[in-house]
Parts: structure tokens; sequence; C-alpha cells
């Protein structure tokens, strides 16, 4: 809704070398145990006060809170476990779910892999000490992560989650190897691959359809067109022509392998718990990200009439709480349909608001980005004569979205954060199955909210708090905001 | 209104076309002024004749979309006999809201009314709460105390990475389960206080007969601080002797209330806050209902852990050669934090913190999910009495963008002042 420059991130944005800075820490001193006390708790009169009634405060806020978590009767979540991590997700399918996650384990630890490799690399070829994280180092970044997943699975009554966890940590572990050893040439495409795979991992629980069939064809073209980029160029039309040409291709190919191959599945109404919490995030972001660029551009363009429109949008969306957003989804949006048309389901509705809402907010994180990308930038590419789209798209862009990763990355978590209200509009995802739980027949009554509440709690914060500290890992190796 | 709406955005389209088409016609013209010039692009090669083409294709495309839009909307709405006036307003509500008079029999605008009150009741007293709570955890994290450093980013880690839904419906039924039943109340600190799962109430001020004569003193009371405020700055320019203006007007202020008070023979009183033998009826003092004081520290504890980031931020973005410069020039660690890191951390931390008053407004929507009847949650009760929802939605959004573009006005025009100029 602001104008407002948000100094802090414009100030971050200052453009700057991409080189893995190596941050020299000072030379750490380590302290006697008594000295150190002495030195962070009793320095002075008003320190050891402080140190006093704050500790007193916090141990008896510890107390309590262990005391009543030690008390709580954790069964409710021990029944439910699979309720919270999939909801009514057919319990004779579940090999979909499993097979979906260790997909996506292959996909995360293959680019995971690649790209580490890629920036090794990068950061050698600048002369910047480079070193790769080691296992321990990896279970320290993704702390949070790994303990909460151990956490969920410890309320499992059958060894089957603990073997599929297991099978987890080691797909991702031997893919993370395979993906650092692979040579440069796939390393550089891995990011495709990793597309492809996801897709895949989302076709193994919804089965083929049109849908999966349009996200790979878009995904090969895309792929077709960066390989069309690495041939010898053509000089003029017949450059234009092989490149729409043969991303036609890839695309009419990949469609039809889908949406040809018979392999049923079940649609998002039978989805829920988590599953459905991190889906809508992804496919949020990955739906708002195109607009919401194509948004923030429009609202820097000089053309009135889109600027104006840009404008509206953005500060419409941004001006209205989520939730308003969502009734309109439940309620409303159905009416734009034509009346021949069936109306899709609650949460197509709501995705399709979502991605209207995340790409605003993109926008404004996009164009805080162009806005740092110096004038002088452009007006050389205009300079040595490159049409105002080749500007944008290979001189602009570039610079201003790798500026703004880490805010993208915050933009994430929020929207994470944010599909907590659809639980509001009747989507079972992960807030709302502690409704389903605590009205079961066995637990109604009991007052057992506040445990299926933590519960839930502590599974958001794993995966927001993972991405905060990858986000803040990031902005310091991009060099954002080290000035 | 709607047609009044329709009008005035059929006369935009209207007029914006228009200057589109005149734009592009001027241009033609000219380059055929300048015809025979071979230097000139051709039309469609020019960057000006490009923009006005493609805003015309852009605006014409724009129409077909909302008109199909809007004529399956009207063919859906026709389908299930769904009317689009605005008349329900003055149809009973059929709803009650909590601690106020309205019965199912009043019209449903004032329903709304009550609702969109209530909602800023909740960011009256929210805000300042959150203000005050981020800024004490801020400066808590940039402590040299370990403990209280720790404690602080502990608490700020955990609270701003799970959703505010999850903090509003976990504080709500902490408060419900942990509290007992008004019957039990708690009644910590002598009775001044009184906890329980239904409502809490507070100690207050009230007034007998003399207050209005009491308010008006102390009005002029603030009149006359604010003079005496002046007066110490003027001798300040004037002779450099310390002004100490706080000091001055303030004091004057509560002599002024002081005396005042005892001259008109103690004109207010504090409010106990009273709860009858079986447990029911509260009276006196501030009662608030339990769902009210849930989404509040909800709120408060969420958004005061944003609002703490953001002070801390400011704090260190101020340079240390700024910090320096004071000790350089013998400020003591007062005049240090007051004169020279506050005034410039406040100007970096007021932006940001526009932004985290207006996600408090709009996260107070999520009262939705508690039962508090502020606006979204009454508007969402009155679907619930098959009121026209397509317009209630509209009210609802227009009733936020009005409030958010309100306090960004207030906040931009503020944060204008407080930039350095010439920068």
């Amino acid at each position: 809704m602001t104008n407002l420059p948000s100094n802090t991130t414009e100030a971050n944005l200052v453009g700057e070398e991409p080189i893995a800075v190596e941050r020299s820490t000072a030379p750490s001193t380590t302290l006697a145990p008594v000295d150190w006390i002495k030195q962070n708790l009793f320095s002075n009169v008003r320190n050891s006060i402080i140190t006093l009634i704050v500790g007193a405060l916090a141990a008896i806020a510890i107390y309590s809170g262990v005391r009543w978590i030690i008390g709580a009767d954790f069964e409710i979540v021990r029944v439910n476990l699979r309720n919270f991590m999939i909801g009514q997700f057919p319990r004779d399918e579940l090999w979909r779910p499993w097979a979906s996650g260790l997909i996506i384990a292959t996909t995360l630890g293959l680019v995971s892999g690649a790209l580490a490799h890629n920036a090794y690399d990068t950061a050698q070829q600048m002369g910047v000490p480079a070193h790769r994280d080691s296992y321990p180092q990896l279970v320290r970044r993704f702390w949070p992560l790994i303990a909460v997943m151990i956490f969920f699975v410890s309320f499992a009554r059958t060894v089957l989650p603990y073997i599929g966890l297991a099978s987890v940590f080691v797909v991702v572990l031997l893919f993370r190897e395979i993906g650092w050893r692979l040579p440069a040439s796939f390393r550089s495409r891995v990011v495709y691959v990793g597309a492809i795979l996801a897709v895949l991992s989302m076709l193994v629980i919804a089965g083929t359809s049109n849908l999966g069939g349009l996200a790979m064809g878009i995904i090969a073209a895309i792929w077709m067109a960066s390989e069309v980029g690495r041939m010898t160029p053509l000089p003029g039309m017949a450059g234009t022509l092989r490149t729409f040409g043969l991303s036609a291709l890839a695309f009419v190919v990949a469609y039809f392998v889908v949406a040809l191959i018979p392999f049923d599945g079940f649609g998002w109404e039978d989805w829920g718990g988590i599953h459905i919490s991190l889906f809508t995030m992804v496919i949020g972001i990955t739906l708002g990200m195109p607009f919401g660029i194509l948004l923030a551009i429009g609202r820097r363009s000089n053309l009135p009439v889109i600027k104006t429109a840009s404008t509206i949008f953005i500060e419409f969306v941004r001006g209205v709480p989520l939730i308003s957003l969502l009734l309109f989804s439940n309620l409303m949006l159905r009416n734009f349909f034509p009346l021949s048309f069936e109306i899709p389901a609650d949460l197509t509705m709501a995705i399709i608001v979502i991605t209207g809402f995340s790409a605003a907010y993109i926008a404004e994180i996009v164009r805080g980005g162009l806005q740092a990308v110096p004038k002088g930038q452009t007006e050389a590419a205009q300079a040595s004569g490159m049409s105002p789209g080749k500007v944008q798209r290979l001189i602009v862009l570039p610079q201003a979205l790798r500026a703004v990763i880490p805010a993208m990355v915050g933009q994430f978590i929020s929207l994470f954060k944010d599909t907590s209200l659809l639980s509001i509009i009747g989507i079972t995802e992960f807030l709302r199955v502690t409704d389903v739980a605590n009205a079961q027949p066995a637990f109604s009554g009991k007052q057992l909210a506040p445990v299926t509440y933590l519960f839930v709690a502590i599974g958001y914060w794993a995966f927001a708090y993972t991405m905060s500290r990858e986000s803040r890992r990031l902005e310091t190796k991009l060099g954002i905001g080290v000035r | 209104m709607l047609a009044a709406l329709a009008v005035a955005a059929v006369l935009t389209v209207i007029y914006v076309f228009g200057r589109l088409v005149y734009d592009g016609f001027q241009l033609a013209a000219s380059r055929r002024r300048d015809k025979g010039d071979t230097d000139l692009p051709p039309l469609w090669r020019d960057v000006q004749g490009i923009g006005i083409a493609a805003q015309i294709i852009f605006l014409i495309g724009l129409i077909v979309l909302i008109r199909y839009l809007w004529g399956n909307f009207t063919a859906r709405v026709d389908s299930v006999g769904q009317d689009l006036s605005f008349d329900f307003l003055d149809q009973p509500s059929g709803i009650t809201i909590a601690d106020n008079p309205l019965n199912p029999n009043n019209p449903v605008s004032d329903a709304i009314v009550a609702g969109f009150g209530n909602t800023i009741r909740v960011i009256l007293l929210g805000i300042p709460l959150a203000l005050i709570l981020g800024t004490l955890v801020g400066i808590a994290r940039l402590s040299t105390n370990w403990l209280l450093r720790k404690l602080a980013t502990g608490y700020v880690e955990f609270l701003r990475n799970i959703p505010v839904l999850v903090v509003i419906v976990f504080v709500w039924s902490g408060f419900l389960n942990g509290l007992p039943r008004s019957q039990e109340a708690l009644k910590p600190l002598g009775g001044w206080f009184i906890l329980s799962n239904n409502r809490f109430a507070f100690p207050s001020i009230k007034g007998d007969g003399n207050v209005g004569t009491y308010q008006l003193i102390l009005l002029a009371a603030l009149v006359v601080a604010a003079a005496v405020w002046w007066w110490r700055t003027r001798v300040f320019d004037s002779t450099g002797q310390p002004h100490r203006r706080v000091l001055w007007s303030v004091g004057t202020f509560l002599l002024i209330a002081v005396v005042a008070y005892f001259a008109l023979d103690g004109p207010i009183a504090t409010s106990k806050p009273m709860l009858d033998d079986r447990g029911r009826v509260f009276s006196d003092g501030i009662r608030m209902v339990m769902p009210f004081a849930a989404l509040v520290t909800a709120l408060v504890l969420y958004t005061g852990t944003h609002i703490s980031e953001i002070v801390r931020g400011s704090i260190q973005a101020v340079h240390q050669g700024q910090v320096e410069a004071g000790n350089a020039l013998a400020l003591s660690a007062f005049q240090r934090y007051r004169f020279v890191v506050l005034p410039q951390a406040m100007r970096i931390a007021f932006p940001p913190l526009i932004n985290q008053f207006l996600n408090f407004t709009k996260n107070s929507s999520l009262a939705i999910a508690i039962g508090y009847p502020e606006g979204t949650s009454v508007i969402n009760n009155l679907f619930g009495q098959s009121q026209p929802s397509s317009q209630l939605i509209l009210i609802l959004m227009l009733f936020y963008l009005t409030f958010s573009l309100i306090i960004s006005a207030i906040g931009n025009l503020i944060n204008r002042r407080l930039q350095i100029v010439g920068r």
C-alpha cells in the first residue's frame, strides 16, 4: 500500500559484486566460565539486576511451559498424525505421497548438489576462498527442519514413517552427492531437470491430466529456448523462427507425452494437511512470479494507461486483508464463470486469488530491485542498440532479480504462513486439521485444542525458520547489505 | 451508488480512450509535417507510436475482459434471483453483537458500523502496545546482558515464524482453557483485576458531577503547558540557558491538575471492577470480552516481533561514526541516544513501521477465527443470515482499502517531514 521507500531493503539493494564474501571474524577468545558469567551477566549493578529479574521471570515461564507440555496428552496428535500430514487422502493409496516425497527429496538433493558445485566453481574462478559444506555443516544449516521431521515421525504408531523418513534423508544426501559429481554441462541444466521432477512429484499424486501436460509443456518450452540460446546464433528472422519453432515443438511433445499417458490419481479435493499448505505456497509463488514481474514492469512503465492499471491492481490487493480476498474467492468468484462452466473446487478458486495476491506482493519486491539497477545500465544497453524488450530481459531483470532473492524468500515465508488462512474458508490444510481432530468423539470436550495448536505452530515454525535462515545466508553470500 | 460508480467508470474510460486516439493523431500529424525527413522512423517503429498503440490494445482488451466477466456475473446472479441493490442495509440484521445494545431487529448498516467500530477499538489499543513491546524487545536484543539478549532473540525468532492466525487461536484457546470460569474468576492484586475465560476487567476512572468542569480545566492546563513550552524554547533561543521545557511544561500541567483536583473536591475517582456473587454480572472498571483480550494480546505479541526487528535494524543502521562523534563531543550516554542515534534511527524505522501498522490493521480481520465481532467477523455472520454476499464483500474491501489509504497517506506525510531535506 505504501509508496514509502522501504529504506532497509533499498539500502540493501545497492549493487554489489556477486562474490561469496568471507566475513572476517574476530579471533575467538575463550573465557573461563566464571569470567564469562561475570562479563556477560553481572558486569555492573544494572546488569546484575536485569539478570536476576529476567532470569527469575524466564525460569517461571519456562518451568510452567515445560510442566504443561509434560502433562499434556499428545494422544490426539498420535491418532491424527496422518491427518496432519495429508488430510483425508485415501488411506490405501499412501504410496503416492511417499513416492512424491521421495521424488521431491531427489530433486532437492540433485539441484542443491549441482548448484552448490556451480557456486563453488564461480567462487574459485573469482579467486575467492570456497568450500563445500560438510555434512555437519548441512545439519547445522537445516537443523530446525530435520529436528521437526524427526519430531513429527516420533508420533507415528507404525514403523513405516521411520523407514520413510530415513530413506528421504538418504535420498537427499545421495542425490546431493550425485548432483555434485555431475559434469558441468549437466549441472548448468539442472534447474530444468529439477522443475520436471517437481511436476512429476505432483503427477504421482494427482495423476496425469491436461493441467500436468501444460505445466510440463511450459517447462519443456523454456528449456528448449535456453538450449537454442546456447547454439550458434542464426542471423535475423531465422534465429527467432528457430527459437519459437523448437520451443513450440518441445511444448507439444511434452504436453502429449504427459496428457496421453493414462494414469489416474486424486485431485486436490482429496488432499489435506501440511501437504496442501506446502503445495499452495509453491503454486502461489510459481504462478505469481511471472505476473508479479509483469506488474512491476508495468508499474514502472511510462505509458500512463498501463502504469495506472498496474498500480491500481497492486495497491488494491495490498490494501485489503487476505481473508477478504479468500471470502471473495469462496463466495463471489464462482459468479464470474460463465453459466455453462462447471464451478471449480474451493481450493482452485483460492489458488486463483492467492496467485493474484502473491503477484501484487512480488511486484513490489521486484520494483524495489528494478529501482536499484543503476540507470546507466539501461542507458548503456540502449546505446548499444537493444530493443526495449531486450533491455529489460537481458540487462535489467537479471540484475534486479538477483538483488531481490532474499526479499523473495521472505515472501515465500509469509505466503507459507498465510496458507493457514485457508482454514477459515473450510479447506482442510494443516491448521484446520486441529478442528477436525478436536471434533472427533474420542477427543471432543477434552480441551486439547492448545496441544494441537502447539504441534501445528512447531510445524509451521520449522519450515519458516529454516527458510528465513537460508535467506539470511543468501544475503551474506550474494553480498547484499554488506557495505 | 452503483449507477454513479458505473457512470464515472465509463466516463473515465471514454476520456482515456479519446485522449489516446487524440495523441495518436497528433503524432501522425507531426510525422506528416516532417515528411521527407528520411531520418524519421516509420510510425510503427516509432517508440511513441508503439506506446500509444500498445495502450489502446491493452485498454480494449481490459474492457472486453471486464465486460465478459460482468456479463457472466449478472447472468449467474439473475439465475439465482439475487438482488444487487444496497436496500438490504436497511433490513433487520438478524445478528447480535457482544457488548453492544444492537438487537437482531436493528438494520444491517448499524451492525456493520458497530463491527468496524470494534476494529478501530482493536487498532487503537493494539498498535501503541505493539509499538511499546517492539521497542523494548528491539533494545533488549542489543543489550549487553547475555540472558536478556538471548531471551529476546528466542521470543522474536519463534513468534515471527509462525502464522499470526496460529498465534491468535493459540492465545485464545489458552485463555479459554487455562483461565477459570467467571464463577471462580481470578482476582489478582486485591481484586483490582478480574480474569476469567469469559471476560477480563481492569480498573479505570470515573467522574462525579464536577467532571465536566475538571475536563475543561485540564484542557486549559494543556494550553498553558504548551505556552510554557514555547516560552522556555524562546528563553533557550535568546539566552542559551538550558530550556528544560519537558520538566517545565509537565510540571505546570501537573500543578494545575492537582490544585484543581482538590479545589473541585475530587471530581474523579478510581473505578474498581466488580463481579456479583453468582459470577455472572460484571460492573464498573473497563470490561472486555475474552476474544477481544485474546485478539489484542496475540496481535501485539506477533506484531511486536516485527517491530522489534525494525527497531533493532534501525539502531544498528545508524553509522558507528555518529556514536563516536557524539563521544568526541563529550555527550552523555543519554544525550548520545536522545540527540544522535534516535533521531536518525527513527528516520530509518518510520516507513517499515507504517507497514507494520497496516499489517496490524489487516491482521485484525482474523478475529473471524475466534468470534470477536469486528468488521470482518460481523460481515461473516451476516453471510450466515443469508444477506447478499457480493455487496457485503465490496463493503468489507472498501473499508480496509480506505483505512489503508488513510494510514499510508498520513505515513507519507510524516515521512516527508522526517526525511532530511536536500538529499
